[in-house]
This record gives C-alpha cells, structure tokens and sequence, in this order.
C-alpha cells in the first residue's frame, strides 16, 4: 500500500506521458492499415478489423510517394556527403588553433544556428534563378549546405577535442605531417564523431521544407515533406494515403534515432542545437 | 618582421640576419593548411547565410516586387515598410502570434520536460521503454508530425473529438479546431510541445544525473522535503542548462514555420499565421518581397537579442575556450 502511495502515482504520470508521446505514431500506423470505411467512420476502432497493406504499394506507386523518397533520398544524401567534406578540416582547425579569430568564427557558426530561414530565402531564390538551377535537386543541397555545415563544424569539433592532442604530438615526432597525423591519427579516433555528424546533416535534408516548397517546381523533383503538403492541403484529404507516407518517411528516421541514441543526445547536447 | 632589429639591437651584427621574406615565408608556411581548411566552410557561411543576409535588409527598405526582383530597379523607400509592418492589421497581429504561440510552446515544453526528466531520474522499472516511448516524436519530422495532428484533430473523423465526446464533452460533436484563431493554436501548441519536448526531457535528464547523489541525501538528512530539495539543491545546479534549453527553445518556437504552414493555412482570414509564416506569404504569394524582407527582418531582430544572450551565457560558462 505504501508502495503504491510512494512509487504507483510516478507510474501512472509515466504511463500517460508514453501514451501522450506514442499514442500519435500508433494511431498513424493503424489508420494506415484501415481500410476506407473504418478510417471515415465517426466511431473510429482502436484496431484495424481486418489490416490491410495495399495503402503502401497504392502510394508508392499512383501517390507517386517512392519518386519523392528517392527524391529525398538524393537530396539528404547530396548534402551529407559534401557538409561532411567541408565541415571536417574546419571543425579540425576550430578545435586545435585557439587563437582571438577562433573565438569569432565560433560564434559566427554558433549564430547562423539561430536564423530563421525565412531572412535567406528571397535573396536565395533569386540567387538560384539566376544560375539557373530553380528545380534542380542541387538547388536544396547547395542552400542545406547553408545551415548543415554550421550545425556539423560545432558537432565536429566537440569530437575532434575529446581526442588528446598528445597522440597527433608523437606521430608528429614520429615523422608524420601535419596533414599526416590528420589523416592517420584524428580520422580514425573521429570516426564515430563522423557518423553521428553524417546521421545529422543527412537529417536536415531530409526534413527540410521551407526551401524545397521555393525551389522546387515540378511534381518530379518533390522532395516527401512537399509531397505531403500536397496531401494534406487538399480539401479532400485521403488520410489513409497521408498516414502511410508519414510511415514510410518517419520510419528511417525512427531507427537512426532509436539505434544512435546516446550519442545523438551527446552531439546535440554539444553543440545544443536541436532539429 | 620585428625580430630583425631586435637581433641587430643585441649586437649579433655577425650573424646572419633572418631575411624578412624567409620569415613571412614561414607564417604563410604555418597558416597555409588551417586557411585552406576553413576556406570552404567560410566561403558557404558568406555566401548561403552572410550575403542573403544583407541582401534581405537592403531590400526591406525598398519595394521590390516581383519584376523588380527578378530584373532589379527597385527605389528606396526607406522605413515605409517597417511602418507597413506594425500598421497593417494582419502583419501586427502575426508577430503578436509569434511572441504569445511561442512563448507558450516555450513554457510547455519546458514544463513538460522537466516532469518527464525527473520521472526518467526516478529509474522505474520499464526505464528503457519509456526512454525510448519518449524519445520517438522528436524522430517524426514536423511536415509529417503536422500531417498526424491534424487528421487527429479532424472535425469529422478525428480521434480527438471523438475522445472528449465520449468523456462528456458533447460540445466537441464535430467541432472544427481548425476554424478559429485560438483553437487552432491549440492544436498546434500541442503538435509543437509533443515535438519538442523530448530533446528537452533527455537534455535535462542528462544534467541530472550529473547531480551527486551525497548532495541529495545531505539535503534531505538536514530535513528538506522532496519540493525543498528540488528548489533549493536540483534547481540551481541545473540552472545553465535550463537558462540554455530555454534560449533554444525559445528561438526554435519564435522562427516555427512548418507546422504552422501546414496547419494554418485554413484559419479564416489566416489569423493564426505567425511572422515566419507571413513573411513567406507576403513575399512569395503576394509577390511584396520588400515587405516580406521588413517582416524577416523583425523576426530576424528578435531572435538576435536572444542568440546574444544565449551567446554571453555560454561564453561566460567557458565552453568556446
């Protein structure tokens, strides 16, 4: 009895907190598997009667859902692969070099953090229309580029300073280069700093909205959040067809976050940046 | 380059003289590498966010539309449009929108973080589900958070209404949540918090467990109570990460434009845009993008004072070096 005064009221709070946070993701996933008349139904079933998968292959394919996963899919992948390109020597010099500029150029990375994408985007837009690239999937990774190396230099460089600057010392006396010791001695000890930073730029493309609603103007080339704006704008919103796509595109998210989560807790923490 | 006189001062007039070129030769030498490294990372910062920047400020004080934009020759009309901004009805009311809506999803969040971070801090049994239960809306990225919400608030067929109905509530038979200003903020503030939340449970979760236990149990052997030792022992060494979390947090909610794009949009009169979400519309829909710059560039100016404070703060915590 006493326990249950004690200890029974915290389960209670954390059993409403977990319906709370799960409850949105479990009702998406099982109005996905309903078919039509128990989706539109003003008594709705906590369980499918009869689940049904034929939403998933009726999306991917006419909700032409699978050309905007892979759309996404491009565009996240692009801007990963070169934020990490750029983002690794300078996060490397921010974290050995500690002079005045370091401090300035830290904050400067620290600041573009905090600007709400709707100052850029106009001066973006023209900019893209004038190279010519409106519509190109290298318009989004360019301008992800924007915020994503930013947020991987400040994660970067948390990672890069956890690894004592002793052991590049000795493979420098051991007659290794600067660029050397780079190469064999930080590369490898950053490598999990690497990874997480690559889940991280990866995210950001592949969640973005704002810009690919400005650039993008075909239905060929949009990227899954467009596609759902679509979706849901419409007066006559299929919901089975909306659930089904927020499945498909919050799964992969779901499982990075699941599986790396401590260290993306840590990287975020670092640099106290959230997505 | 001062070395040499100084070498000629000592009366070392025998020795070689270090040329000045060979000198400036090894400062290129040495700054060659961590230049060329940052080059890249500088010169996309300049370009994508640095450049835009100021292209947004010099044209919130002309009247560019959308000839203008494209092919130039817009006039200088100075502050008109920061006058526009608090003088037009919907424009004012949208910043009201951003400073109320946000700083509601900032007291939420937070609110809510903290319980779930000391719930989590009590190591119950299932410790692991709920950390992962908790951990999962912040995966679900705001277009399709935004998409879950609202077929959950659905006027009709929304699992919401269809709960308060059977819990006595017969006014919500069909209420439409998404037709009047303040109840459409709710259902947003809701999405948002059920987003955020999360990071900041998991943020604070991690300061406290960086809180010794002896200090804890000194507290309460001296005969604090739980509350006593919350306020007086949890509360004050956690304050840097809460004063942080809540700066985040409050810029995070202050420039929200998805949710409120998506969510919005059928509000009458578009009474529920908030200033992100207006500034868009007024450039890119209504083709005002000198307008549309000053409105960005408000926005721009709130979310800077508190980027300063942020940044004073953890300067002083010395986490820069």
């Amino acid at each position: 009895m006493r326990w249950v005064l004690k200890r029974g009221w915290m389960y209670a709070a954390m059993a409403l907190v977990a319906l709370f946070a799960l409850f949105p993701i479990y009702w998406i996933v099982i109005t996905s598997l309903k078919p039509r008349s128990e989706i539109y139904t003003r008594t709705p079933d906590l369980w499918p009667s009869d689940p049904q998968w034929d939403q998933y292959p009726r999306v991917l394919g006419e909700g032409h859902v699978g050309r905007a996963l892979m759309n996404s899919l491009i565009v996240a992948s692009g801007t990963m692969v070169i934020c990490l390109l750029v983002s690794a020597g300078a996060a490397y010099v921010l974290a050995r070099y500690r002079v005045r500029i370091t401090r300035i150029l830290l904050i400067l990375v620290l600041m573009t953090q905090m600007f709400p994408l709707v100052v850029l985007v106009i001066p973006l837009f023209v900019t893209m229309r004038k190279a010519g690239l409106l519509g190109t999937y290298w318009s989004l990774i360019i301008t992800y580029l924007a915020f994503s190396v930013p947020l991987a230099i400040w994660v970067m460089r948390g990672f890069v300073m956890s690894i004592p600057e002793e052991l590049e010392h000795a493979a420098r006396i051991d007659g290794a280069t600067r660029i050397g010791a780079m190469w064999r001695v930080v590369l490898p000890l950053a490598a999990p700093g690497l990874a997480v930073t690559a889940v991280l730029s990866f995210l950001e493309g592949w969640k973005e909205f704002l810009l690919a609603l400005t650039f993008i103007n075909s239905e060929e080339r949009k990227t899954t959040p467009l596609v759902l704006q679509t979706f849901v704008g419409r007066g006559d919103t299929d919901w089975g067809a909306v659930m089904a796509t927020s499945v498909l595109y919050t799964l992969p998210v779901a499982v990075v976050f699941v599986l790396a989560r401590k260290h993306l807790m840590t990287a975020r923490t670092a640099g106290a940046v959230k997505g | 380059m001062s070395m040499a006189p100084a070498a000629v001062q000592a009366g070392r007039r025998t020795a070689p003289r270090p040329p000045a070129m060979m000198i400036a030769r090894r400062a290129v030498n040495r700054l060659t590498l961590p230049v060329l490294l940052l080059l890249p990372a500088l010169i996309i910062i300049a370009g994508l966010v640095g450049y835009p920047l100021v292209r947004t400020v010099y044209l919130s004080f002309t009247d560019t539309g959308l000839g203008e934009l494209i092919y130039g020759g817009s006039t200088w009309v100075g502050l008109e449009n920061f006058r526009e901004v608090f003088a037009d009805e919907h424009l004012r009311a949208s910043l009201v929108n951003t400073v109320v809506f946000g700083t509601a999803c900032v007291v939420g969040t937070m609110v809510l973080g903290f319980a779930v971070a000391l719930l989590l801090n009590q190591r119950l049994k299932g410790n692991l589900f709920f950390g992962v239960a908790v951990l999962l809306p912040w995966a679900v990225p705001a277009l399709a958070a935004s998409a879950i919400w609202k077929w959950l608030f659905d006027a009709r067929y929304g699992f919401v209404n269809w709960a308060l109905v059977n819990l006595g509530f017969e006014g919500f038979a069909d209420y439409a949540w998404f037709a009047g200003r303040w109840s459409a903020f709710v259902a947003i503030f809701i999405t948002v918090v059920w987003q955020s939340f999360p990071f900041v449970a998991l943020a604070l979760l991690a300061g406290l467990q960086t809180i010794p236990k002896e200090m804890l149990q000194a507290a309460a052997v001296d005969g604090a109570g739980a509350w006593q030792r919350f306020r007086l022992v949890t509360l004050p060494l956690l304050r840097p990460i809460v004063a942080v979390l809540v700066i985040f947090s409050t810029i995070w909610d202050f420039k929200i434009f998805d949710q409120i794009y998506v969510m919005a949009a059928g509000v009458p009169d578009r009474s529920a845009d908030t200033a992100a979400v207006a500034a868009y519309r007024e450039g890119f829909a209504l083709s005002h993008y000198g307008l549309g710059s000053a409105v960005a560039v408000v926005l721009f100016l709130i979310l800077l004072a508190f980027s300063l404070v942020y940044v004073k703060l953890i300067g002083r915590e010395g986490e820069l070096g």
